[in-house]
């Protein structure tokens, strides 16, 4: 009897568990199936194989700048994540293990500016670009990336780094810079990894910064150019689909690869308590 | 090594921490301080800003678009907070107790999918399935008498629709939270709840609650200021339409100064929002202080 009970529980958390799976990823199903459909038969909803095609994806790559939305994006979210792993792990190394006068303060003034949300300062951020003559530049979408929430994660991994390894890189002649790179960064490197992906998905997701930023088509990332499809191609479904699937693959993929890091990395401003 | 302490030594750390400092100076200092400073001018970014006073600010109240927008952004937090809260709560009690079978593992990667996915992408995703034209969705909706269709052009239902989405896609972002949270609780209390005879649904009051609260608090102000600050989903979703029914502050300040040309006032609008999201972080930190402080 408790054997049947125990076994009439397991199906039915088993039912809900592919409940909660069917809801997570059926949009993105459907985002897949369509973008294989031609424009025409796009609402007939037969997805035999036969009605299937790679159309879109040879359609969209014929489209004006696409391929230049697509360098745009990789390009900016990868020297984001340069950028920022760069300067917060300096700054971190800095914080973490150097004597100088005001290291407290100066941290604490940094650490304040987490609390400025990205939305809010769009506008004046949109100003100083704009004085600056940066706008539709990679400059505007690369610089204001590293927050001090990345200084504070490289900061918090770095004090961990036993002091007795840096003394000992240091009686060896290793300067501040040298202990930096071969001491402190491979012991810091999970935190490394963490900020990357963090940064990574942060730029390649970004909306509403490139969206004032850059008003020249050949400046926009990916996410503008899907969001302009809508309104001109309304009744393209499928290609409409197609740039969604190529905008949700690479932070997809890398989680597949990466599943643990990626949820550890985008809970990480969660985490900070 | 000690001799090199002196002058060019003395400044490395400082060189250390330059590049970041100037990027928050530039970028975040400052965009703070012009925000505020021609908060109080009228400013079409064409010409010189004119300095008003409190103008903007007085304008606000009898706009009747900003008070609908604030209306919205604050019926929106609290569409989204109580539910993704209690959802994700229950979600992860569900998914941790089922942990190490194969499909619990399965739904555990899956719900983070949306996650990950680009706000853009779930907007346009979204928009799509619920035009109208797909007979699953139809079908299912139809169970409840709802027509999908008019989720997001009528303005009775298009913020609610909004909210759902929103809950949909952070959901995975909260269970993580939450579950971290749930497996940080020692065994040994349930066990000891077990021996005073407590059932599974006293267990989750008496024992899961009390002990998550320190996460839910953490979670919950988390959601509040994420929802406070929702743009990308509700202009891929319904662009603040129908008749500005999902206009949230942030969409109101964007189309201000990117439709209306009226930066002064769009700023002004932002400064509200901003001052809003501060006074939360405020509180968020003193109810965790005190949280710590009775533990």
């Amino acid at each position: 009897m408790e054997l049947v009970k125990k076994g009439f529980k397991n199906v039915i958390s088993d039912l809900v568990l592919i409940g909660i799976i069917v809801v997570s990823i059926f949009p993105f199903i459907y985002m897949f199936l369509m973008s294989f459909k031609s424009t025409i038969n796009a609402y007939d909803f037969d997805f035999s194989l036969e009605k299937l095609s790679l159309g879109q994806y040879e359609k969209i790559f014929q489209m004006e700048n696409f391929e230049r939305y697509i360098f745009n994006s990789v390009f900016v979210a990868v020297m984001g994540v340069i950028l920022t792993v760069a300067v917060c792990s300096l700054a971190g190394y800095a914080f973490a293990k150097m004597n100088f006068k005001g290291n407290d303060k100066i941290f604490l003034f940094l650490v304040m500016t987490m609390v400025v949300p990205s939305e809010v300062i769009v506008i004046p951020l949109f100003l100083i670009t704009k004085g600056l003559g940066w706008l539709n530049s990679y400059r505007a979408l690369i610089l204001p990336l590293p927050t001090a929430f990345g200084v504070f994660i490289m900061r918090q991994a770095i004090l961990d780094v036993p002091k007795d390894l840096m003394d000992a890189a240091r009686i060896d002649g290793c300067g501040n810079l040298k202990i930096f790179f071969k001491v402190v960064l491979p012991l810091v490197k999970s935190s490394i990894l963490a900020l990357s992906i963090f940064t990574f998905v942060g730029a390649w997701n970004n909306f509403l910064w490139p969206l004032v930023a850059c008003t020249k088509a050949e400046m926009k990332t990916l996410p503008l150019a899907l969001s302009m499809m809508k309104t001109q191609f309304n009744t393209d479904v499928g290609l409409t689909m197609a740039c969604a699937v190529i905008n949700f693959l690479p932070p997809f993929i890398f989680y597949v690869f990466m599943q643990s890091r990626f949820k550890e990395g985008m809970t990480l401003s969660g985490v900070k308590g | 090594m000690e001799n090199k302490k002196g002058g060019a030594g003395k400044l490395a750390p400082y060189c250390y921490i330059a590049p970041i400092t100037l990027i928050l100076v530039t970028f975040v200092i400052g965009s703070v301080a012009v925000s505020v400073a021609l908060g109080f001018t009228k400013y079409n970014i064409m010409t010189e800003p004119v300095f008003r006073g409190i103008d903007n600010y007085s304008k606000l109240m009898s706009d009747s678009k900003f008070v609908k927008a604030l209306k919205n952004t604050l019926e929106l937090m609290l569409l989204i907070v109580p539910l993704q809260t209690v959802l994700s709560i229950i979600l992860s009690v569900f998914l941790v107790a089922n942990r190490k079978r194969f499909l619990g593992k399965l739904a555990n990667s899956m719900i983070f999918i949306p996650v990950i996915c680009s706000p853009a992408v779930v907007g346009v995703v979204w928009r799509e399935l619920l035009n109208g034209k797909f007979p699953v969705i139809e079908k299912f909706f139809g169970l409840f008498g709802i027509e999908p269709s008019m989720l997001l052009g009528d303005a009775k239902t298009a913020l609610i629709t909004v909210g759902m989405v929103a809950v949909w896609k952070w959901m995975g972002y909260y269970v993580v939270i939450y579950s971290s949270g749930l497996l940080g609780i020692s065994n040994t209390y349930y066990e000891a709840a077990k021996v005073d005879g407590a059932d599974r649904i006293r267990c989750f009051f008496s024992v899961t609650l009390p002990l998550l609260k320190p996460t839910i608090i953490l979670g919950v102000f988390l959601s509040v200021t994420n929802s406070l600050q929702c743009f990308d989903l509700i202009f891929n979703l319904t662009g603040g339409g129908p008749n500005n029914a999902s206009t949230t502050l942030v969409v109101y300040s964007y189309s201000k100064c990117f439709s209306a040309g009226a930066a002064g006032y769009a700023m002004a609008i932002s400064n509200i929002l901003f001052v809003v999201i501060l006074a939360v972080a405020m509180l968020q930190r003193n109810m965790m202080r005190r949280e710590a402080s009775e533990i």
